[in-house]
């Protein structure tokens, strides 16, 4: 069993090492072999106020006058040992930028994640116990959260808690308040898939013959629910929290440019906006790493969780 | 015994049949209506309002929504209803352009991958999986601003980071359909594998697919929306959905000017969301 274990794990962890580097050649290519020669026009950008010595260091820096590959080379092997060049707007490294940015993200998304759990976990339970009339309502809120964009929750809780109830203000977006609100705006669409699997699954645990056996003791369907439904229905999101963590990366861009924070989001959108590519291509394949990471995780916890998956099977699949 | 399954009982044994006599409910029928509208609106705008969504009455800027100004007016005394209902063809065009490119190359892929296996099941695979890997809202952000600013760039790159989720259903589609015995009640006839592939694979492996690309017709116009909202899509003056609320959050007194274009684009995708929902489950 151990053995079969480990290789499962290595394959695993092999196919996510393969799939991180693969995206970083794909993030590569797209930014720099479709058209616009971005780095070149931004150093030749008068307002950029480098000398002609500055330019010539950063064009030998990324090898720009050599052919695109040897580019794609030169990028790989620095990403290898965690050199992410630097910043054509600011002339920081990167892993300044991307360091100085990431706790306000972290913070928001976990606080997002924390959420939407929360919200999900509560629709899951009221859609299953809740009367009829009501149950039917909150089975269709997922759907109703998957409709509205992430940046009119934003622009609607603003408006009503910032400027009509004064809860907080958004000139200083980073109080407990402000960032509050902004795990919300993020949290609502995050929220709606998961919710869907857990009322999926809960439907399903439900009918099984242990939540019968369980009933027919005398379980009041609370009990019920704490004691023995709530860990297998939960198995199945376990699969979606690299979805999650996606959406999260995703939805900090919209999120944190509606709220004034300083963090990863609004690093892309900066970049995006000064056709920064270097601190575009690290933001993404650090992304991409997030997301394999935390994939892999699952992928590996779930065998562990759940005895009945054959890690064999899993390998294969 | 058997003499009484005659072609009549044998028809109505499909529950296929029986459900869709059931009639149609009324959200759903509901919804049907605002997608019609909103198809109405970008074929013809101009039957809907006699205002112009470039020119403005500068004279009332900023008006609250009235008889004569539905959804208000905006910083110039444009009328905002005008302006969302111009801005739908761009909006919903440029989804549409999204799904296209997301169900043609996806199925593609899925297809090859699923029918074929093997080596080029691997290979495609691991593309997917790369395509998978980057959060999709970055992956069309990157895209877009490696293309440039402008609303097709935005549908192409959201087309683009939809091809992975086509890709993997349809792969799955076609190996659930590929081993069935009608598949290989082809083959004993000596059918040839482009003929298994076109006439009995696909036939039975698109529905899902489909239903995924209504679903999907919703999530593009978010996407495109978020984009737009981003500065990402054509400048104004066009008046893509995304763009208005992006350009009304400015003017924190006329709330409106948000509300409006934000309250279409949830019933629109609402309506497409319930409409793919029925489908699934009338399948």
């Amino acid at each position: 069993m151990t053995s079969g274990y480990g290789r499962f794990a290595l394959a695993r962890a092999g196919q996510a090492a393969v799939v991180v580097l693969l995206a970083y050649v794909l993030t590569f290519l797209v930014i720099s072999v479709l058209p616009g020669d971005a780095i070149t026009n931004s150093l030749r950008d008068p307002q950029s106020g480098l000398s002609e010595a500055d330019i010539q260091r950063i064009v030998e820096f990324y090898g720009l006058d050599q052919p695109v590959l040897v580019q794609l080379a030169l990028s790989l092997g620095r990403f290898l040992t965690g050199e992410l060049g630097f910043s054509l707007q600011s002339n920081l490294p990167v892993s300044q930028i991307v360091g100085d940015a990431l706790p306000s993200t972290l913070t928001l998304a976990t606080m997002a994640l924390a959420i939407a759990v929360v919200f999900a976990v509560a629709i899951a339970y009221g859609a299953h116990y809740a009367p009829p009339r009501w149950a039917g309502i909150l089975r269709s809120i997922p759907s109703f959260f998957l409709s509205v964009p992430n940046f009119v929750i934003g622009l609607v809780l603003i408006e009503l808690f910032a400027f009509r109830l004064h809860s907080f203000t958004t000139t200083d977006p980073n109080s407990a308040t402000a960032t509050l609100f902004a795990a919300v705006t993020l949290a609502i669409p995050v929220s709606a898939p998961l919710a869907e699997v857990l009322i999926a699954s809960l439907d399903h645990e439900s009918r099984q013959e242990y939540a019968l056996v369980a009933r027919s003791r005398g379980l009041a369907e609370a009990q019920l629910f704490a004691r023995h439904l709530v860990k297998p229905s939960a198995l199945p999101s376990v699969a979606m929290v690299a979805l999650i963590v996606g959406e999260l990366l995703g939805g900090s861009v919209i999120t944190e440019t509606i709220f004034g924070r300083d963090g990863i989001g609004t690093v892309v959108q900066k970049a995006v906006t000064g056709e920064d590519q270097p601190v575009l291509q690290a933001v993404v394949s650090l992304s991409a790493v997030v997301f394999v990471a935390v994939n892999l995780a699952a992928d590996l916890l779930t065998p562990l969780l759940d005895p009945r998956v054959n890690v064999r099977e899993a390998a294969n699949a | 015994m058997s003499a009484d399954l005659n072609f009549a009982r044998l028809r109505s044994a499909g529950t296929a049949t029986l459900r869709s006599r059931a009639g149609i409910p009324p959200t759903v029928l509901v919804s049907f209506l605002v997608i019609l509208l909103v198809v109405l609106w970008s074929l013809f705008p101009s039957l809907f309002t006699g205002y112009s969504p470039v020119n403005g009455d500068t004279g009332s800027k900023l008006d609250a929504p009235s008889l004569q100004h539905w959804f208000g007016t905006d910083y110039l005394g444009r009328d905002q209803y005008a302006r969302v209902v111009y801005g739908t063809a761009s909006s919903v065009t440029s989804a549409l352009v999204a799904v296209a490119i997301g169900l043609v190359v996806g199925s593609a892929i899925g297809l090859a991958s699923g029918f074929r296996g093997g080596w080029l099941d691997a290979t495609l695979g691991r593309f997917v999986d790369v395509l998978l890997a980057i959060p999709g809202f970055l992956l069309a952000v990157v895209i877009v601003s490696s293309l440039g600013f402008q609303t097709i760039n935005a549908a192409i790159a959201t087309g683009v980071s939809a091809v992975a989720v086509f890709a993997r259903l349809m792969r799955a589609e076609v190996i659930r359909v590929r081993r069935s015995a009608f598949v290989e009640a082809s083959y004993l006839e000596g059918g040839n594998r482009l003929q298994a592939l076109l006439t009995h694979v696909l036939p039975n492996a698109y529905r899902s697919v489909l239903v995924l690309a209504v679903l999907q017709f919703g999530t593009s116009i978010l996407v495109i929306a978020s984009l737009a909202f981003l500065g990402y899509g054509d400048p104004p003056p066009s008046s893509d959905w995304g763009l208005l609320v992006a350009s009304g959050k400015t003017y924190v007194t006329a709330p409106w000017l948000v509300y409006a274009p934000a309250l279409v684009i949830v019933a629109t995708v609402l309506s497409i969301n319930r409409i793919s929902r029925w489908l699934r489950n009338s399948k």
